[in-house]
């Protein structure tokens, strides 16, 4: 064994639940994929207690990164509170004793996100670990991964961007809401995960280590601290994010805190009519205390 | 029984996490003598990222005899290897994996001994991925050779080689899309 494993007493699992030979396999690819930023690393990837798609792949790189003073945030569409996050935040407090665990951006070391990226930029102590569930966005122009992984390593997107193309004949504007394809350090074209357009930007010079993890499709994948991050358009079509105008061309507000710079998410009330919130959920909380602290209230 | 601690679970994500961020920021020099407890910092990685499944070169002799049975390692050619260990005061005489273009993780990854990372008269200057704009970096005891080699290696992105520099406490990586300038040469 070289690698002693760290139980903990009443505790029947390996220190991240993970054994220490599966870590070191995750291990290895991080380190390829962050030295090959975009390119699709494939591992090992190993059965968890849940079902593939629920964020294996994003957990087994935070169980491979995760240690004993390590701060967790872990966020599903922008929520702390929906299911996922809860059953995996849950699973990680059990399997990782020690780790502390946070609903606050600004708080933690390491965020596990299915589908978002935080409105509060992220930072150089920090790592961003996104859920992934088809991580090559060729597969809709080429069914064969043999071919695919010739093209992605020739950089030959052409398919790709005549299907970007076919879009913009079709509807005037290329329809992706969301997994838009975004070129990493002018190579690699990589499926983002299914982060809405509003988060693609986030990818470029970023701060803090962004890694991928498709746990079905067993592949990892990273964009690196300051790299550049390019969304696929056209020079005469340039890429845009959501537009949060109303009818009257104002900018939509978070009915709950009025924000008006961040993603939000459309509800529909009991009356049928439409309402916005902010997805990010630690993002609101912040706004309305800072809104209450100004007014005098209480936060 | 007393276990040396590179070899326990807690050390080894310490330095584990210490090389994502030397690969994730080339040139920024992580220091992992305090928690590797007086064992060379080289030996740590490979501690941290070897067992059965990697095949590993040491064409310089670096790694212990007794180290081998306790990395598990398949020992292999230098020019098949995954892993090599090369000591950096000699030329690097051999040709690495430099992996394919549908597979370029197969490009190997050097773990390169020199005198010092972050000092000597060799001053590097790093742009690329994990470089905000430029930094510089300065080695000790590297045979000048390796620069000019690398350069081979890595001039078919995504083909290349990962070099991790290592002295007794320190790493500094240079993946292989880091861009070198020496007094404004390229390299």
């Amino acid at each position: 064994m070289n690698a002693m494993s760290h139980n903990q007493a009443g505790n029947a699992y390996n220190f991240g639940f993970l054994d220490e030979y599966a870590k070191k396999e995750v291990r290895r690819a991080i380190l390829k994929a962050i030295a090959i930023p975009g390119y699709q690393v494939p591992y090992a990837s190993r059965e968890m207690p849940m079902g593939r798609g629920f964020g294996t792949g994003g957990l087994q790189l935070t169980l491979s990164l995760i240690g004993p003073n390590e701060v967790v945030k872990v966020i599903d569409q922008g929520s702390d509170d929906s299911v996922n996050a809860v059953n995996l935040r849950r699973f990680i407090e059990m399997t990782c004793p020690g780790v502390s665990t946070t609903t606050a951006t600004a708080e933690c070391t390491l965020i596990q996100s299915r589908h978002r990226i935080p409105e509060l930029p992220l930072t150089a102590r920090q790592i961003l670990v996104l859920q992934v569930p088809y991580p090559d966005p060729l597969v809709v122009v080429e069914p064969s991964e043999d071919k695919r992984k010739t093209m992605h390593g020739e950089a030959d997107y052409s398919r790709l961007l005549v299907k970007l193309y076919e879009d913009i004949v079709k509807f005037g504007e290329i329809t992706i809401s969301h997994r838009y394809p975004t070129r990493i350090n002018g190579h690699y074209v990589i499926d983002p995960s299914p982060i809405p357009r509003w988060d693609v930007p986030k990818l470029n010079d970023s701060a803090a280590l962004i890694l991928f993890g498709a746990g079905r499709e067993k592949k990892i994948y990273a964009v690196p601290p300051h790299t550049k991050a390019e969304p696929l358009a056209f020079s005469d079509v340039p890429f845009r994010v959501e537009d949060f105008r109303d009818e009257q061309g104002r900018r939509r507000a978070c009915a709950r805190c009025g924000c008006v710079d961040s993603f939000l998410d459309e509800f529909v009330t009991d009356s049928g009519s439409k309402t916005y919130q902010c997805s990010d959920s630690d993002w609101c909380d912040m706004q309305l205390s800072k809104a209450r602290q100004t007014q005098g209230e209480p936060a | 029984m007393n276990v040396e601690p590179i070899w326990q679970a807690d050390v080894q994500q310490r330095v584990f996490r210490e090389l994502v961020e030397a690969f994730s920021r080339p040139g920024d020099i992580r220091e992992i003598g305090d928690c590797i407890d007086g064992a060379a910092a080289q030996r740590a990685v490979l501690a941290t990222l070897m067992d059965g499944e990697m095949t590993l070169a040491d064409p310089h002799g670096q790694i212990e005899p007794a180290d081998w049975p306790l990395l598990q390692a398949k020992p292999e050619s230098v020019e098949r290897a995954r892993y090599i260990v090369a000591d950096g005061h000699r030329a690097p005489d051999f040709q690495p994996m430099l992996g394919s273009l549908e597979s370029p993780e197969f490009g190997a990854t050097i773990l390169v001994g020199i005198d010092g990372v972050g000092e000597g008269a060799l001053t590097l200057e790093l742009e690329g991925p994990g470089v905000n704009g430029r930094r510089t970096l300065c080695l000790a005891g590297l045979h000048p050779d390796w620069l000019v080699r690398r350069a081979d290696w890595v001039g078919s992105f995504p083909l290349g080689v990962d070099l991790l520099f290592s002295d007794a406490r320190c790493l500094v990586a240079l993946p292989r899309t880091t861009h070198i300038r020496i007094s404004g040469k390229a390299f």
